[in-house]
């Protein structure tokens, strides 16, 4: 016996056909994510300069750091004289990698830890909650900070400060969709038959609710990004020389006056990006969520 | 009455329980990273006195003591105000937070009285021009502002000021100027501190170092208020005493205010007192940008000078902050909205 919820009858292609067709802003937002992950991907290939690109400083340092936009550098050069065209083209991979990481480790875990609040009653629940409770007062940039202080600099410091965060916000969503979904039939009528718990919580709680989860989590993507640009702006996460967004701006905020393009250009990136994910993800949900789907205009 | 102390009491206590799992989370973080957690909590010192330094720190954390009684005992101190002296500043960790802190709050609390109203008054408007073209690029201004690194902002804001209008937004006061004049900090509050010692000039010295920051910050705000007061207002607006309002002839504007935006006013206070704490990372972000003094340049300090002892106690007092914010803002809210039992 099978009863799903409708939003998972539909097929994530069939999903975004019919989002596609009907919504000019998931459109937009689709093409600029293909364009950023195809920059990612092909990032290792067209780079012009690759080893100033992972953060080297050529050998003529003093003859072209500074330099403006030009041909042979497209975005310029860095105070230190890098190409900004290469570490702002390998910075797109490492944006990208930090989301996936992030969302995808935290939504496992919130997922199963939401789910699992919901299902069982009593310590469990409290217990869960409670963990869940915590872990969303904790910010993300300040536990980067004693990280940062007891592993040394590095990508695993972000992506642990973040998850440490994300996955509560995961929960909470998980559990609050969670809770109504274990009181339907098809989870109440399994659990009087005598199904064990762990096979009514995998095939119908946790199928039922990671969809509308999931499309949460998409809609986060640009929050992520903005959160570690903000974390490795500050110097809290990734070591000063990394191609990433946030670092290469923070490199460029001495130099504010003299040579703007350095923080003006990945700060561009990094909003034209969130941006992209932005639009997607609340498209989604307009169109998933049949309360705000309501179009209507006011008639006085 | 009862029923509205007994909810004050549960939402306190609970707070309370909160706090104290954040400082055991913490002091988790402190144990069970790889080294030697009393070096680290010193300073990771060399020289003559480093075993000395050590042992202290040994001693402070309680290391020759069982797991259970060091976190207990970490616990204690923590909430007895005993956090240790700071190994960049050389003051107790504490006062360095909260004379920092003073300043990264005068800049949220100003961002937050130019935000809230202008977020409000635009997505009222939007939501009354809901699929027209004004709506939509109200809407769409709301969603850029929000999706833009408040680092960016500041940054290109810090360009205009400086380089096109010709002043000068860097730091939080002119110093030579505040020395000249025999300027004190009493409040920590610069605004209210120049007003108390009659200080016309550097008031205005003040305002110009605090606007260009605080319009930054206030992105946020008006973000997020032209989103929710859009969504909030649709809905307050289709509901059916709206429709008898109407229907009774009442005046358009006091439909809008006095029925539908009454009626919103405790979703949005939620919303607001939500996105205030959020916005305390987004002015630690622009305080460094715009190079003034506080909780930002003091945590970059102590990730410069490896302060672990600072990071660690910002971590719990912020996040305490978090959560105390978050109590008062669900009380008020409880306290605005009637159909919330106390």
């Amino acid at each position: 016996m099978r009863i799903r919820v409708p939003t998972l009858m539909i097929s994530v292609v069939s999903t975004v056909r019919r989002v596609w067709k009907r919504r000019m802003r998931f459109r937009i937002g689709l093409i600029i994510v293909s364009a950023i992950t195809l920059l990612a991907v092909l990032s290792p290939f067209i780079v012009p300069y690759p080893s100033e690109g992972w953060g080297l400083i050529p050998l003529n340092e003093t003859n072209v750091s500074g330099q403006p936009p030009s041909l042979a550098h497209l975005f310029g050069t860095d105070d230190k004289g890098r190409d900004l065209f290469s570490r702002v083209l390998l910075g797109s991979s490492t944006a990208l990698l930090q989301i996936v990481l992030v969302v995808g480790v935290s939504l496992v875990i919130g997922l199963t830890l939401g789910v699992l609040a919901a299902y069982y009653k009593g310590l469990v629940e409290y217990s869960l909650n409670y963990l869940i409770e915590v872990f969303l007062a904790l910010p993300a940039i300040l536990i980067a900070i004693p990280l940062k202080m007891a592993f040394g600099p590095g990508l695993h410091v972000i992506i642990a400060s973040m998850v440490l965060t994300w996955w509560a916000w995961y929960g909470r969503v998980a559990s609050v969709y969670a809770r109504s979904v274990c009181e339907m039939d098809y989870v109440t009528i399994p659990k009087l038959s005598g199904l064990p718990g762990y096979k009514i919580v995998v095939r119908h709680v946790l199928r039922n609710v990671s969809p509308p989860v999931i499309v949460q989590a998409v809609t986060d993507f640009g929050s992520v990004l903005l959160e570690a640009s903000a974390i490795n702006f500050l110097g809290f996460g990734l070591p000063p020389d990394y191609p990433d967004w946030g670092v290469i701006a923070q490199n460029g905020l001495y130099y504010i006056t003299k040579m703007p393009w350095i923080s003006l250009i990945p700060g561009f990136f990094i909003m034209v990006t969130a941006l992209g994910f932005s639009m997607i993800g609340d498209a989604l949900r307009d169109e998933l969520d049949p309360k705000l789907r309501r179009r209507w205009r006011l008639w006085f | 009455m009862v029923a509205s102390l007994n909810y004050l009491f549960k939402r306190v206590f609970y707070s309370v329980f909160i706090v104290i799992g954040i400082i055991v989370v913490t002091y988790l973080l402190i144990i069970l990273s790889p080294g030697d957690p009393a070096a680290r909590w010193a300073g990771n010192p060399r020289g003559p006195g480093a075993e000395k330094a050590i042992e202290f720190a040994r001693v402070e954390l309680n290391l020759d003591k069982p797991l259970y009684l060091q976190v207990i005992l970490f616990i204690y101190n923590v909430l007895t105000g005993n956090l240790g002296v700071s190994i960049s500043t050389k003051t107790p960790v504490l006062t360095a937070i909260w004379t920092h802190m003073s300043s990264t709050l005068e800049l949220l609390i100003f961002a937050y009285i130019i935000g809230i109203p202008i977020g409000v008054l635009l997505g009222v408007f939007s939501s009354l021009r809901r699929g027209s073209f004004k709506g939509d690029v109200l809407e769409s201004i709301g969603f850029i502002v929000a999706n833009t690194p408040s680092f960016w902002t500041g940054m290109a804001l810090f360009l205009v000021f400086s380089e096109v209008l010709g002043v000068s937004s860097y730091g939080r006061i002119d110093t030579r100027l505040a020395t000249i004049m025999g300027f004190k900090p009493i409040t920590g509050f610069y605004l209210i501190d120049t007003l108390i010692q009659g200080n016309i000039i550097l008031f205005f010295d003040v305002l110009k170092r605090l606007i260009p920051p605080a319009i930054v910050v206030s992105l946020y705000p008006i973000g997020t208020g032209i989103r929710v007061v859009r969504v909030l207002m649709s809905e307050a607006l289709s509901e059916d005493y709206v429709k008898q309002a109407i229907a009774l002839g009442v005046s358009r504007r006091t439909v809008i205010w006095d029925y539908a935006f009454k009626g919103i006013i405790p979703g949005l206070t939620q919303v607001m007192g939500l996105s205030f704490v959020y916005s305390l990372v987004d002015a630690m972000v622009v305080e460094y940008v715009f190079g003034r003094e506080g909780l930002g340049s003091l945590l970059v300090g102590a990730v410069v000078s490896n302060d672990f002892k600072l990071a660690v106690a910002t971590l719990i007092i912020i996040s305490s902050f978090y959560i105390i914010a978050n109590t008062i803002t669900d009380i008020v809210q409880a306290w605005i909205d009637p159909r919330v039992k106390l």
